[in-house]
């Protein structure tokens, strides 16, 4: 299956997809030392998104959420790779800051054809999401 | 996005690396969001605890930035007051002097060391329809619901790089055709003359749970006369119980004469009534204590204005602050310097209490303080909401006793809550 999306920052990343349905803040829901999501009830909590495509509908919390990701991407904790369904201005600047691989604003609700667990192709150029079932 | 002959120079190098690499993050920040040409910035404002190395790579070969653009609040173990209030030495020495190092390099940019949440207190000041990019959320709602500027949620990150250009993406909020309310609030049954600020911080930090990130629009009996000091207290919370960045005030707000003038004809928008069971909601939700001693009393988030100072004296007057109880007062430089020239911080801190410049008292490290304090009391909806969660990037967190300065003082004075 292929998606189509807008490019907020460039690159190439394919990876395992972690799939949430919750708007995140990498202030406050991301371990920086681990890649973890550790926030009590969240619909990944405990999983690791450390390399891996993570998908989740937009960005929340704090202005200071791309530091923490600047953190992470020196201890290489950070996700390969972000999809998200509409951006908000600070998560699409964790991207940008931290060269990430990141789209949005895709032909088809990424929250509703990809699954956790599934092999993802994130083409950051041209905005191509090719999802493998797994 | 469409560049200026001098835009394409800033990306091209031709300015040096530090405005390349600035220009180059704008120009993937506005095809994000589809912008299609950038706008000049009237007004900056940036984090100082942007990451030291990022800081210099970004500032590489930039002799002097193109705005006028000041510094944000530092955390508490990052400023000169670290040992007054009892952070350990060991980790205050080493974050105080990577702090010095980023701001040495600011300043030597061109950033303006006013180390405030409240940009508008130190001459960076907004008018009707200007452009501004700051990060920090009080200062944001703020800047767009009652100076009538227009700003973004930017990241720390965003608002360097448009500070440095002088130049952001025509997006988002920046756009009339954006700025439109999708919510719209109807008070009911409140009297907002008798309102003291802790009742508009409630209220605000009701609205900001309900709205989530949508524009707001509320209309209530807000008198023409009303102080900016409840005006702050009401906005400051909606960010932190929800995500608003824009709260447009009926009657106050600067593009808000009328709410026929916000709305898009045949758009049906979400309407919903506010009165005084979602005021108490609210303020169960921010007062959390269980017991009645108080430990600290916590004044300046944001930060305090010098009628506010000035009031906290009077509240004061003739009594000392209770024996093992802390009250501390911030602000910024310039505040702090008005106070001292009319003898305000001389009463505080005569009655036991101390004034602090600089530093963000939401992000007090509670963990550091422990366990001299369990409790904290405040008049802010902000402080009251990080003080439960210890700090914004979550933490050791304390019971709250939420109220009006006069309920705090009193607190202060007695050491008790409604004692």
């Amino acid at each position: 299956m292929v998606l189509i999306g807008r490019v907020i920052n460039e690159g190439k990343a394919e990876g395992e997809a972690v799939v949430s349905q919750l708007p995140f803040s990498f202030l406050g829901d991301f371990e920086v030392s681990t890649g973890k999501i550790m926030t009590k009830g969240h619909d990944c909590e405990g999983q690791s998104i450390k390399g891996k495509i993570f998908i989740f509908p937009t960005g929340k919390g704090s202005t200071a959420g791309p530091n923490v990701a600047f953190i992470g991407k020196q201890l290489g904790t950070i996700p390969a790779g972000m999809i998200l369904i509409e951006a908000e201005p600070v998560i699409a600047m964790v991207g940008i800051m931290n060269d990430i691989p990141m789209v949005h604003r895709l032909d088809k609700n990424p929250l509703q054809e990809i699954r956790t667990g599934d092999y993802v192709t994130l083409d950051a150029y041209t905005g191509k999401v090719l999802v493998t079932r797994r | 996005m469409k560049l200026t002959d001098e835009q394409k120079k800033m990306l091209d190098g031709v300015y040096g690396r530090g405005f390349q690499k600035a220009m180059s993050m704008l120009v993937k920040y506005g095809n994000a969001f589809g912008a299609e040409h950038f706008i000049r910035l009237d007004s900056g404002h940036i984090f100082a605890t942007d990451p030291l190395e990022f800081v210099s790579h970004i500032l590489e070969d930039v002799d002097e930035i193109r705005s006028v653009s000041t510094i944000h609040a530092a955390y508490p173990a990052e400023t000169k007051w670290y040992r007054t209030m009892g952070i350990p030495a060991e980790r205050g020495e080493h974050e105080s002097k990577i702090h010095e190092k980023r701001v040495e390099l600011l300043i030597k940019a061109g950033f303006l060391p006013v180390f405030t949440c409240a940009p508008y207190l130190t001459g960076n000041v907004l008018r009707k329809d200007a452009i501004f990019s700051w990060p920090g959320s009080s200062g944001i709602i703020i800047g767009n619901s009652l100076f009538g500027g227009r700003g973004n949620r930017d990241a720390s990150p965003a608002a360097l790089c448009s500070a440095i250009t002088g130049f952001t993406p025509d997006m988002l909020l920046y756009k009339p055709a954006n700025r439109r309310a999708e919510i719209l609030v109807q008070l009911e049954g409140l009297d907002l003359d008798s309102f003291n600020e802790a009742d508009f911080g409630a209220l605000g930090y009701y609205i900001g749970s309900i709205a989530g990130t949508k524009n707001v629009a509320v209309i209530g009996p807000f008198s023409k006369g009303m102080a900016f000091e409840n005006y702050k207290y009401f906005l400051s919370p909606m960010p932190v119980s929800g995500a608003v960045s824009l709260c447009h005030i009926v009657g106050i707000t600067p593009e808000a004469p009328t709410l026929e003038s916000l709305i898009t004809q045949r758009k049906e928008i979400e309407k919903v009534k506010v009165g005084k069971t979602e005021v108490r909601n609210a303020y169960e939700k921010l007062h959390t204590a269980e017991t009645n001693q108080v430990d600290a009393v916590l004044f300046g988030c944001p930060h305090c204005t010098i009628s506010e100072i000035k009031k906290i004296v009077q509240l004061l007057a003739g009594t000392r602050v209770k024996e093992g109880v802390r009250l501390w007062v911030s602000t910024c430089q310039a505040i702090y310097d008005l106070s001292m020239k009319m003898g305000y911080k001389d009463i505080i801190e005569r009655s036991g209490g101390r004034m602090f410049t600089d530093i963000c008292i939401m992000n007090i490290p509670f963990h550091d303080l422990a366990p001299d304090v369990k409790t904290t009391a405040t008049n802010s909806a902000r402080a009251a909401h990080y003080h439960a969660r210890g700090g914004v990037a979550g933490g050791l967190g304390v019971e709250v006793f939420y109220g009006s300065a006069e309920e705090c003082i009193k607190a202060a004075v007695t050491g008790k809550w409604g004692g």
